[in-house]
C-alpha cells in the first residue's frame, strides 16, 4: 500500500486540453473518487495514474517512486474496467493469476493467492468457467478478483459498476466499500454517478472541464459547495437555484424568493451590490407553514412511495439558467423547484399546497463567478 | 411474423436456382470426368454417362506428377500465406491500435493496392525475381502471392482487431505484459476465429492462381504448381476433357473441403471482422 501524489499534471490533445493542472494529494489506504460529467477529464486522470496515458505535463509519485515515466506494469497497481476487460480465451482461475504469473510468481503461491481471493469474493465455485459463461455481477467479482490477488500498492477502478442493473449496483456498491475497508489499499475510483461518490469515498474530487471543482469529504461537500457547479451535482435531486438582487435592510442582506423577502445567512459585507443566486436543496422544503411559507400549485408531483418530489413552477423574477446537476437547461428545470418531501401524507395532484424552508439553509452564490459566499 | 405460402414458394424456387447455377459447373466437371471422350460431343448431352470411369483418377495419377503439383500447390501456399499473416497482423494491428501521422494516408496505400489487377504486377515482379535469380524456384511465387494477399488480410485483419475492446490489452499492460506482449499473449488468441478465417481466404487465393506460376514457373517442371500441371494437359490438336476434367477435381477437392468442412467457421469469423 501506498500514497499517491499527483502534481501538476496537464493533458492535451493538439489544441484541445483536457486535463487543466492536476494536483492531488492521496493518503495510504484512502478512497478517492473522482466525479464528474461525460467529458470532465476524469478518466483521463485515471488512464494517466496506471500509465496508459502520457501525461502533457506534470509528475506522478505511487509510495516514494516517481512513476510518471514507467510503464503500466511497473507501477504495480491493478485497475478494473468499465467492462470488466476479462480475457476471454481464459478461465477464471488464469485470468485472476495472470498479472501474478507475469511477474514470474510460482505456480504454488499463484493459486494460494487466488484461491485466497476467490474465497474472498465467494467466485471459488467459477474458478474453471470462462468468462462468457458468467452473469455480469459474476464477470464484476473476477474482475475484482483478478486486482486483488495482485496484492498492488493501489487499485484504480473505472466506473466498475455502470454495466450492472440498479439492484446489483447497490449490493456491488457495498461490497466494494466493505472489500476496501479489509484490505485497506489505495483506492482511486472513477465514477459519473454521485451517489457512488458520496456513498462510497473518504474524500470526493469533483472535477468539470478538466479542472477540480472541489476537493472534500462528502458529507463537507453536501453541506458547503464550493460553487454552483459543485452544488448542482451533488444531492439527488440537485439543488434548486433562485435568483435575486441583494437588499440592505437594516444592515442585513436580503432576497426576495416566493414574493417575500428572505434574510441570506450571510454578512451584507460580504455581498456588495451583487446579484446574487440562492440555493435551496429539495430535501430542505418542507410541507405546511414554517420560518418561510409560500403558497404554490405543483405542477407536477412523483411519487415514490415513502416520499415525493413535487416540481413547482418558480416566480419568473426568480428564475435562473443554471440547471441542476450541472447540465444543460434545455429541459427548463432552471424554471422549476423540486420539494422533496419525506412521509407523504396522501396530498393529491391539483391541489394547492404551502410549502415553507428555514432561511438558515439558504446558500448563496456569486450570480457572475458562482463561487459560494459564506 | 409467418411467411405467405406464396412467398415462401418464390423463396425457395430463388434459392434452388441460384443453387444449380453454382453447383451445375462443378457436377458437369464432374460428369466430363466420368464420360468417355466421345460421349463428351454427343447431342443431345448424356447428363450421367452410362459406364462412369472411375478408374481415370487412377490413370491420370499414375501418368501426371498430381501429387507432386498438389505438393508444390500446397506449399506455395502455405508459404504465402505463413508470410503474409505475419506481416498483416502486425500492420493491422498498428492500423487499428496506433495513432500516427500519416496512419490513415498509409492505410488508404493499403487498400490502393488491394485494388490492382493481379496482372498488371506480372511484369514488374518478373523483372525482380529475375535480379534476385528466383525465377523458377516455389519463393518467386510465394512472394508473388504475398503481394496479392497482405493487402487483403491486412485490411480484414484491422477490421477484426477493430472489433476487440482496447481495454483488454491495456488490462495485460497492466498486468505486466509489453505492448508486443499483451498482443501476443491476450489479442491473438482472442482473434483466433478471424485469424483462421484470413489465413484460410490467403490459402484459397494463392492455391487459385495461374498466372504467376504461368510466368515464373513454366522452365522448372519440378516446381509446377497443380494449376500450372493441368494447363499442360491440353494439347496443341487434341485434348482428353475427361482426364483434364479429373486433374481438375483434384486440384479443387482440397479446397472444396475446406469450404465444406468450415464454412460456418469461415463465414462467422469474417462478419465478426467486418462488423465495428
Amino acid at each position: 500500500m501506498a500514497g499517491i501524489r499527483i502534481e501538476h499534471v496537464t493533458k492535451s490533445y493538439g489544441g484541445l486540453s483536457v486535463l487543466k493542472d492536476f494536483s492531488l494529494d492521496i493518503a495510504d489506504g484512502e478512497f478517492v473518487v473522482l466525479v464528474g460529467p461525460s467529458g470532465c477529464g476524469k478518466s483521463t486522470m485515471l488512464k494517466i495514474l496506471a500509465g496508459l496515458e502520457e501525461a502533457s505535463s506534470g509528475k506522478v509519485t505511487i509510495g516514494e517512486r516517481d512513476v510518471t515515466d514507467l510503464s503500466p506494469g511497473d507501477r504495480d497497481i491493478a485497475m478494473v474496467f468499465q467492462n470488466y476487460a476479462l480475457y476471454p480465451h481464459l478461465t477464471v482461475r488464469k485470468n485472476m493469476g495472470f498479472g501474478l504469473k507475469m511477474r514470474g510468481t510460482e505456480a504454488a503461491e499463484i493459486e494460494r493467492r487466488v484461491t485466497e481471493a476467490a474465497r474472498i469474493l465467494a467466485i471459488d465455485h467459477l474458478l474453471d468457467r470462462r468468462p462468457r459463461a458468467l452473469s455480469g455481477g459474476q464477470r464484476q467479482r473476477v474482475a475484482l478478483g483478478r486486482a486483488i490477488v495482485r496484492e498492488p500498492l493501489a487499485f484504480l477502478m473505472d466506473e466498475p459498476l455502470s454495466n450492472l442493473d440498479a439492484k446489483l449496483r447497490v449490493h456491488t456498491r457495498a461490497e466494494i466499500s466493505a472489500l476496501h475497508k479489509r484490505l485497506g489499499v489505495t483506492t482511486i475510483y472513477v465514477t459519473h454517478d454521485q451517489t457512488e461518490a458520496m456513498t462510497m469515498a473518504d474524500r470526493i474530487v469533483i472535477m468539470k472541464d478538466g479542472e477540480i471543482q472541489q476537493i472534500a469529504h462528502p458529507d463537507l461537500m453536501f453541506r458547503e459547495p464550493a460553487n454552483l457547479f459543485v452544488a448542482g451535482f451533488i444531492g439527488s435531486p440537485g439543488m434548486n437555484f433562485l435568483q435575486s438582487p441583494v437588499a440592505d435592510t437594516g444592515g442585513r442582506a436580503q432576497v426576495r424568493l416566493f414574493g417575500q423577502d428572505v434574510t441570506l445567512p450571510v454578512p451584507l459585507a460580504a455581498l456588495p451590490g451583487k446579484d446574487v443566486i440562492v440555493g435551496l436543496r429539495p430535501e430542505h422544503i418542507m410541507a405546511g407553514p414554517g420560518a418561510v411559507s409560500f403558497e404554490v400549485q405543483p405542477r407536477l408531483v412523483e411519487s415514490l412511495g415513502s416520499e415525493q418530489y413535487v416540481y413547482v413552477d418558480l416566480p419568473p423574477e426568480n428564475r435562473v439558467g443554471q440547471a441542476r446537476n450541472g447540465a444543460s437547461d434545455e429541459d427548463g428545470r432552471g424554471n422549476s423547484l423540486i420539494a422533496r418531501l419525506i412521509s407523504p401524507d396522501g396530498r393529491a395532484f391539483g391541489e394547492r399546497l404551502t410549502l415553507s424552508f428555514d432561511p438558515a439553509r439558504l446558500h448563496v452564490f456569486d450570480a457572475v463567478t458562482q463561487e459560494a459566499i459564506r | 411474423m409467418r411467411r405467405r405460402p406464396r412467398d415462401s414458394i418464390l423463396l425457395y424456387a430463388a434459392v434452388i436456382a441460384t443453387c444449380a447455377i453454382l453447383v451445375f459447373p462443378i457436377y458437369w466437371l464432374v460428369v466430363t470426368a466420368l464420360s468417355e471422350p466421345d460421349q463428351l460431343r454427343q447431342l443431345p448431352p448424356k447428363f450421367w454417362p452410362d459406364q462412369p470411369r472411375w478408374h481415370v483418377f487412377g490413370e491420370i495419377m499414375a501418368e501426371r506428377p498430381i501429387l507432386l503439383w498438389l505438393g508444390n500447390s500446397a506449399l506455395a501456399a502455405i508459404g504465402a500465406v505463413t508470410l503474409s499473416m505475419t506481416v498483416s497482423v502486425l500492420a493491422g494491428y498498428s492500423l487499428s491500435r496506433f495513432r500516427v501521422r500519416g496512419g490513415p494516408s498509409l492505410g488508404l496505400f493499403i487498400l490502393t493496392a488491394k485494388m490492382l489487377p493481379a496482372t498488371l504486377l506480372v511484369i514488374p515482379l518478373f523483372g525482380i525475381f529475375r535480379q534476385l535469380e528466383l525465377i523458377g524456384s516455389l519463393w518467386s511465387i510465394i512472394l508473388a502471392h504475398a503481394t496479392l494477399i497482405i493487402p487483403f488480410t491486412t485490411w480484414m485483419l484491422k477490421g477484426y482487431f477493430d472489433t476487440i475492446p482496447r481495454e483488454l490489452e491495456q488490462a495485460a499492460m497492466i498486468d505486466g505484459c509489453s505492448p508486443l506482449g499483451a498482443m501476443v499473449r491476450v489479442i491473438l488468441p482472442v482473434s483466433a476465429p478471424g485469424l483462421a478465417a484470413t489465413a484460410l481466404y490467403g490459402f484459397v487465393l494463392s492455391w487459385s492462381d495461374y498466372a504467376y506460376a504461368r510466368t515464373f514457373l513454366t522452365n522448372a517442371q519440378s516446381n509446377w504448381t497443380a494449376n500450372l500441371g493441368i494447363t499442360t494437359m491440353k494439347g496443341e490438336y487434341v485434348s482428353n476433357w475427361s482426364d483434364i476434367s479429373a486433374a481438375s477435381i483434384l486440384v479443387a477437392l482440397p479446397i472444396l473441403l475446406i469450404y465444406l468442412f468450415l464454412e460456418r467457421y469461415l463465414v462467422g469469423g469474417l462478419t465478426a471482422g467486418a462488423e465495428k
